[in-house]
């Protein structure tokens, strides 16, 4: 049960990780993720007063404002935005500032699969760089299911349109606790096991969809301990300087 | 038991936690009156940590979140630098670089009456105290300490204002002194005005000194200890 990847990788393996954050100067938290050849570059600005037009004025608003490598937005990158909006909304604790809102500006800087997952985490990446309260962080994935039926992790442009359905998960990050493994944290059940967001496309059959879920919460815990390791690094380079 | 419960939450103390870490338990603590800090909150009875940064812990019992930043939250008894931005009949609008623009009373003034209302143009800057910083609400600022005196706050003249990031203001104003500061004033003699908001104001004799000033600091911003002072003793000899 072996699929081929071009790259070489096995179905489960996800290309390098790379992320660095407050790259960009006048932004108030900026950050860029790239997971092999996809690259994005996201700024944060904010908090600032005022909301927008039909929002509540009770919470904190969030703008999402997606730049494509090339060219105009289309009806995809509109989406993408929402998708976007809706994801970062559930993990920033928006009544701390009320009547304000945050500008998220994300740059495309080369497209090479799994693109709205790469976008997601540099948001979320650069959301804690511009110190906005969040409840967790957010860790994205891109699950395949190929014609053969296997589902394979992380793919790149080439592999995403040759496959027949793909999912974009979102999953909270996995939390370091003081509360015993197994009890209930307030909500009854523990929070890794909750989902943020789910995209998919084409056609995936049920139990498809839940293989994907659970290799999509495997592949992410991988990931968070690269997010709260990029994190303890930066902390500990700022911590040097006095 | 005793020892159980205090352990709980000492893994945590000076190490990194990530936004949604639960750093406390408070049904398992038999002292359950905490003051927490920046950076947390309250979810039942689990404290979880809402911002990226280092957990630090005063005795007997404040818990908060240190971390950098280049926006500023505002609070209570916090030094500031504000840039005037707009004056109205009660307030003036001050930029903090906060969430919302503060106000400053027009009588917080040390002897302020209504006779004697300063006039600041647009652009003066200003060394104030944050006298109430609440939820919902636009700050509010004084320049006065608390006993109503002058002190060293009021307009600040002159001089050269530059932007740093929150941490770094921190660690400037931090007790003893920071070593930057220290090796600085060895040789040169100038006037530093330090906001908690991450603005600085210094002032000197002449345009050189301003500048090798705040030079070193916005350089120092990610040095160690030992780098800030070959850097400083580097800058230094320069101009000698």
């Amino acid at each position: 049960m072996e699929v081929d990847r071009e790259d070489g990788r096995s179905q489960n393996q996800l290309r390098p990780l790379a992320c660095s954050r407050n790259n960009l100067h006048r932004a108030h938290g900026s950050a860029s993720w790239s997971q092999g050849d996809t690259k994005v570059l996201a700024a944060v600005y904010g908090p600032k007063a005022g909301t927008k037009k039909n929002e509540n004025p009770e919470k904190a608003c969030i703008e999402v404002i997606w730049k494509p490598k090339t060219g105009q937005i289309g009806k995809l990158e509109k989406e993408y935005e929402m998708i976007l909006k809706r994801t970062l909304q559930s993990i920033c604790i928006l009544t701390v500032n009320p009547n304000t809102t945050t500008s998220v500006i994300i740059q495309v800087a080369n497209d090479d699969g799994a693109l709205l997952p790469s976008a997601i985490n540099a948001a979320c990446m650069a959301l804690v760089d511009a110190g906005i309260p969040t409840r967790h962080l957010a860790v994205s994935i891109c699950c395949c299911v190929a014609r053969s039926g296997l589902v394979v992790l992380d793919p790149t442009k080439l592999e995403e349109q040759k496959m027949k359905a793909f999912a974009y998960l979102v999953f909270p990050n996995s939390v370091h606790s003081v509360l015993p493994e197994g009890s209930p944290s307030g909500q009854g059940e523990p929070i890794q096991n909750g989902i943020i967001t789910s995209v998919t496309h084409g056609i995936m059959s049920v139990d498809d969809y839940f293989y994907c879920l659970e290799r999509g919460r495997a592949a992410s815990t991988k990931l968070s301990d690269f997010l709260r390791k990029n994190l303890q690094q930066q902390s500990t380079d700022s911590s040097k300087a006095g | 038991m005793e020892n159980k419960k205090s352990s709980s939450p000492a893994g945590f103390i000076d190490s990194t936690v990530v936004p949604g870490d639960v750093v406390l338990d408070l049904s398992s603590m038999t002292n359950q009156t905490i003051k927490i800090g920046g950076g947390l909150r309250q979810d039942c009875d689990a404290i979880s940590v809402m911002k990226a940064g280092t957990l630090r812990f005063s005795k007997p019992n404040k818990y908060w979140v240190e971390s950098s930043q280049k926006r500023y939250v505002p609070c209570v008894e916090d030094t500031v630098l504000g840039i005037v931005v707009d004056s109205k009949a009660d307030n003036f609008l001050i930029d903090i670089k906060g969430p919302a623009l503060a106000f400053l009373p027009v009588l917080a003034f040390e002897g302020g009456t209504r006779r004697n209302i300063p006039k600041f143009e647009v652009g003066t800057l200003l060394y104030l105290r944050v006298v109430k910083a609440n939820f919902g609400m636009n700050p509010e600022l004084s320049c006065t300490d608390v006993s109503g005196k002058a002190a060293e706050f009021g307009p600040l003249k002159d001089g050269y204002m530059f932007e740093i990031s929150t941490g770094l203001s921190r660690k400037l104003l931090s007790s003893p002194t920071c070593p930057i500061l220290e090796a600085l004033g060895k040789k040169l003699s100038f006037e530093i005005a330090i906001g908690l908001n991450g603005r600085v104001w210094v002032n000197a004799t002449s345009p050189d000194i301003i500048v090798i000033v705040a030079n070193a600091i916005m350089k120092s911003e990610s040095l160690s200890t030992a780098q800030q002072i070959i850097m400083v003793e580097h800058l230094l000899k320069n101009i000698q």
